[in-house]
């Protein structure tokens, strides 16, 4: 039995269970998703999706079906209707089917699983997302990541990475895929599979491929634990965070793949100094930390930052923006002095 | 003005073989009776139907859908004309059996098929969700009889019936209230006293001691009612008696149900 707590975390990755799993399912380009429920679950969803991908400048729409459930189904059980949404999605030309979870059939008790389990000729993959079970969002994105995962077999080990985990639903989901890309650029390592955002089944088939595996943060630990264990990858637990955290990622994936990364961390130190005499101008100054809609992980760095500005942190004088999630890499940071700019001359 | 009353009590105490001769003993009286059943076994009116098992409502609604039914569909006159229906519910296993109490009392009130001079719920074993107390809510039974014999197990599932009769009856606009208790004995040593005993406990009354007896049986392998079968045998006088006593009875309470313990140490009182 499980209780639901209270949703403390009002930020975008906040909230439903269902959510989370279709953050990364609807990332399949070449896979439908089926949401078992009642309508209103997709109808709701569907539209936070494409809202969020207008938000980040592209224009999808989420290949998302719902079987509809009506109180018949409630009554008699709706596992037939979910297997007429599966008979009718399997005839179109795709490489997949998920089948997520709700939380009214989770409790009238479908076996989701073994409706899955039937001859549709391409891979159909039950995930569990029944949000009232007290799953939070992350959860869904574990379960489906996981999930996902299966559909890849172990294969021979390649000289690249995979980026695990990303938060697709978040405003700087680019641009911090971007400056992890950069850094990995810096040593010569390509990205293997986006694990998952855009990609095919056939790319996440190479799963197994990657030499290391770098986790968006501590949410899917899990994940790469998972991933660990099926293919033998190892993995740095998060993106680079802070001045000192970003030269350290460097170094750790350098020592990963055996190359040398002296060049490399001595142009990132220059680059983290030109950044230092960028804003030299906000030095000295003092500044609140508004802590609305913040994870705790942001203050560290965002404290990090100010002590190499010489900055003092009260209560009392102007209030300076923090992004939810803590800033990737050393543009990252960049990004967050503008603001902070911004905020101190506003 | 039309009684409704609902029997509840635990599995297999005789609730369905109550019900039906109540409701032919009620019939008797010259009183219009409506029978549903409210248990997806679907087997409550069957010995008034003379053995048959009439179509649930459960089951026309899914093959031929809601919109395609009529009232003469889903109600079945049997002995004496007492009207009876049968609301069903999924295939045992799947679905929400609940939901489907629910969606029958829509439909009967859709079809405004709850009338006569007496309604009678018979409703499956325990109360194990909210569409299982459907028939105890705000419109439909007020008074609420409790079938027990004097097992430990039984009165348990009596007791637990008595909690959810309590929370629905603090409730502002609710009427349902706990009537009395019927002993559908398994003729135990002192099993009248004990169930007597127990009701007064629960804040109400012993109503009729129903001991067992074999024309029930010999009634039931004839698909017939006791008052139908052998309507001269004490069986069915205590049929009627208990026809009359509901149709009489004014006492209805809000139940106190016993802890466990309480419980327990009440049937060790009259072993």
């Amino acid at each position: 039995m499980t209780s639901n707590p209270l949703p403390l975390n009002l930020s975008r990755s906040g909230g439903c269970t269902l959510t989370g799993a279709l953050s990364v399912t609807t990332q399949v380009r070449d896979a439908i998703t089926i949401i078992h429920g009642p309508k209103g679950c997709t109808h709701h969803n569907f539209s936070l999706l494409h809202a969020t991908a207008l938000d980040n400048d592209r224009v999808s729409l989420p290949d998302v079906i719902s079987t509809g459930l009506s109180e018949s189904d409630i009554i008699f059980g709706g596992e037939g209707a979910l297997r007429q949404t599966l008979d009718a999605a399997a005839l179109r030309n795709c490489s997949a089917i998920f089948v997520l979870s709700t939380c009214l059939v989770e409790t009238i008790g479908d076996d989701v699983t073994a409706v899955c389990q039937g001859s549709h000729g391409i891979p159909v993959i039950p995930i569990p997302s029944a949000g009232f079970l007290g799953g939070t969002f992350q959860n869904g994105v574990n379960n489906a990541l996981n999930a996902i995962a299966e559909t890849a077999e172990p294969c021979a080990k390649g000289s690249c990475v995979n980026v695990i985990g990303e938060k697709n639903l978040e405003y700087e989901v680019e641009e911090n895929y971007a400056e992890v890309s950069r850094l990995l650029g810096a040593l010569g390592i390509p990205v293997n599979v986006r694990f998952l955002r855009d990609c095919s089944i056939r790319d996440i088939s190479r799963l197994g491929a990657a030499r290391l595996n770098i986790l968006r943060d501590g949410e899917v630990r899990a994940v790469g634990e998972q991933l660990r264990y099926r293919f033998g990858t190892p993995f740095i637990p998060s993106f680079p965070v802070g001045f000192e955290g970003t030269i350290r990622f460097l170094e750790e994936v350098a020592d990963c793949f055996g190359v040398n990364c002296a060049q490399a961390v001595y142009e990132e130190k220059s680059l983290q100094d030109e950044i230092l005499a960028e804003f030299d101008d906000i030095a000295g100054t003092s500044v609140t930390f508004d802590p609305a809609g913040v994870s705790s992980d942001t203050f560290p760095v965002a404290r990090e930052v100010a002590g190499h500005f010489d900055i003092t942190i009260d209560r009392v004088s102007r209030t300076v923006p923090l992004q939810f999630s803590p800033p990737v890499g050393t543009n990252g940071i960049r990004h967050m002095l503008h603001r902070w700019r911004r905020a101190i001359h506003a | 003005m039309m009684k409704q009353i609902a029997l509840y009590g635990k599995g297999g105490i005789g609730k369905s073989t109550t019900s039906a001769n109540l409701s032919a003993a009620l019939s008797l009286q010259g009183l219009d009776i409506l029978q549903i059943g409210c248990d997806p076994k679907r087997d409550s009116t069957r010995m008034l139907m003379h053995g048959n098992f009439i179509p649930t409502v459960m089951d026309l609604v899914r093959v031929r859908g809601e919109a395609a039914l009529t009232l003469s569909d889903i109600v079945y006159t049997g002995f004496n004309g007492v009207r009876c229906v049968e609301a069903g519910g999924p295939e045992p296993g799947v679905g929400c059996a609940g939901r489907g109490i629910i969606a029958t009392f829509q439909l009967l009130e859709k079809f405004g098929a709850l009338t006569g001079d007496v309604i009678v719920y018979d409703v499956l074993g325990d109360v194990v969700c909210g569409g299982f107390a459907m028939p105890m809510r705000e419109g439909y039974a007020q008074d609420i009889y409790l079938v027990t014999s004097g097992e430990l197990m039984s009165l348990y599932a009596a007791n637990n019936i008595c909690k959810a009769i309590k929370r629905l009856s603090s409730r502002t606009k609710s009427t349902c209230r706990l009537a009395g208790v019927i002993c559908n004995a398994k003729n135990q040593p002192r099993e009248e006293e004990l169930v007597g005993e127990f009701a007064r406990r629960v804040n109400s009354s012993l109503i009729q001691y129903i001991p067992r007896d074999r024309v029930v049986q010999l009634a039931e392998l004839n698909r017939k009612t006791v008052l139908e079968y052998d309507p001269d045998s004490q069986q069915a006088a205590r049929y009627r008696s208990l026809a009359a006593r509901i149709m009489e009875n004014t006492r209805f309470t809000i139940p106190t149900p016993l802890e466990i313990d309480d419980l327990e140490s009440l049937a060790l009182e009259f072993i």
